[in-house]
Order: structure tokens, then C-alpha cells, then sequence
């Protein structure tokens, strides 16, 4: 699963340490989500959605392998 | 993971077990004994030498307690910041140590069944060194994760 997470994370000139404060994770879970070691949960993602303010599906998106 | 335990404990962790390890290579290079005699004389009466033996027998079981119970306290002591991801890599880090371990288990029993049984000594230390990579390899596994491996990616 690939995901928009960098690109809209810059659009709406977050850092990644703001983007983790509100949401309340670490700085590392959102490293890791940018550089797709990790996939989130479906409520993180939700969570990540409503404070960038775009939908779940367009941050993130299902690669044939899926 | 409920039954964690605050932050703070892992560094209590990070003091004591060094501490207790350098305490138990002390005692068992002899070091404990030589400043012993260096500050009471040489054992020259048995009184003497048995009350030298039992220091070395609180330093091992002191040394050994605190060590361990340093692996403990780093092991299951929460991040600054317990999230889904270090609870996923906790319990990953966890899968590899069992791995590991099964593996060194398994690569033991196959030594001893080649090269003949090491003996009571020998195969209390084999598994007195289980227990300990279990834990260490989970302590590695899981901080080499979360913080180095992550660094380096960013």
C-alpha cells in the first residue's frame, strides 16, 4: 500500500513532529508511515485523514501486490 | 501492554544492569577477594576464609539479581510516547527473540549430542546464557528498530 502521507503532510505545512504531537504519536511512527515501513490502523489513518482534512482514500492507496 | 512500566525504569535499568554485570565479573575475576585481603590481610584462619566466601556469595547473588532485574526494568518499561507502532515492534522484537532463542536451543542439544555432554557446570551456564539472549536480543532488537534504524531513514 503506497500512501500520500510526505506530500500532504508538506501541502499543509506541517512538520512531522506537529503532524505527531496532533495526533498524539511518535515522531518515528510517522517516519515510518512516510517511508511505508509501517501500516497503519484504520483508526490512525482516520486520525491522520481528519487532521491533514482529506479523505482516507486519498492518502492512501492500493498497489497491485494489495 | 497493560502491566508495563513508567519510563523512568528504563533508566534505572540502563544504571544497574552494567553495574551488576561489572560487579559479577569482578567477583568472578577475583578482584573481590583481592581487595578483601588488601583491606582485612590474607585468610589465615578459616573464620576468615569462610566470612570471604560468603562476601563473594552475596556480591554473585547481589550482582546477579541486579542485573537481571535491569534487563527486566529496560525490557518492560514504556517508550516516552506508547503508540500502535511500538506496541507492533515490541511485540515483533519479542517474535525474534523467540526465534533466536529456539534456534540457540536447538543448536545447543545438537552440540552436545556431537561433541558429548559439557557436564552440570556447563549446561547450567548454557542455559543461564538462554535466558539472557532471549532478553538481550529482544533489548537490541527492539531499540535498533525504533530509534537507529528509524534515524537513519529520515
Amino acid at each position: 500500500m503506497k500512501n500520500n502521507l510526505k506530500e500532504e503532510r508538506i501541502k499543509k505545512e506541517l512538520t512531522q513532529v506537529q503532524l505527531a504531537e496532533i495526533i498524539n504519536v511518535s515522531r518515528q511512527t510517522i517516519i515510518s508511515i512516510e517511508t511505508n515501513r509501517y501500516v497503519p490502523s484504520v483508526l490512525l489513518s482516520l486520525k491522520i485523514a481528519n487532521a491533514l482534512k482529506i479523505k482516507v482514500e486519498n492518502l492512501f492507496e492500493l498497489e497491485k501486490s494489495d | 501492554m497493560k502491566f508495563l512500566l513508567p519510563h523512568q525504569f528504563k533508566k534505572i535499568g540502563a544504571i544497574i544492569a552494567p553495574l551488576g554485570f561489572f560487579l559479577w565479573v569482578c567477583m568472578q575475576m577475583g578482584f573481590v577477594t583481592q581487595l578483601l585481603i588488601f583491606l582485612f590481610g590474607k585468610s589465615l584462619s578459616e573464620q576468615r576464609e569462610s566470612s570471604y566466601h560468603l562476601v563473594n556469595v552475596i556480591i554473585a547473588i547481589l550482582s546477579f539479581f541486579s542485573f537481571l532485574g535491569g534487563i527486566y526494568f529496560i525490557a518492560f518499561s514504556k517508550e516516552k510516547l506508547e503508540d500502535e507502532m511500538v506496541e507492533r515492534t515490541r511485540l515483533e522484537s519479542f517474535q525474534v527473540a523467540a526465534l533466536v532463542q529456539l534456534i540457540s536451543i536447538i543448536i545447543g542439544f545438537l552440540s552436545m549430542s556431537i561433541f558429548g555432554n559439557p557436564g552440570e557446570g556447563g549446561l547450567m551456564l548454557f542455559f543461564i546464557v538462554l535466558i539472557f539472549l532471549f532478553w538481550l536480543c529482544f533489548i537490541f532488537r527492539f531499540n535498533y528498530t525504533l530509534h537507529i534504524k528509524i534515524k537513519n531513514e529520515k
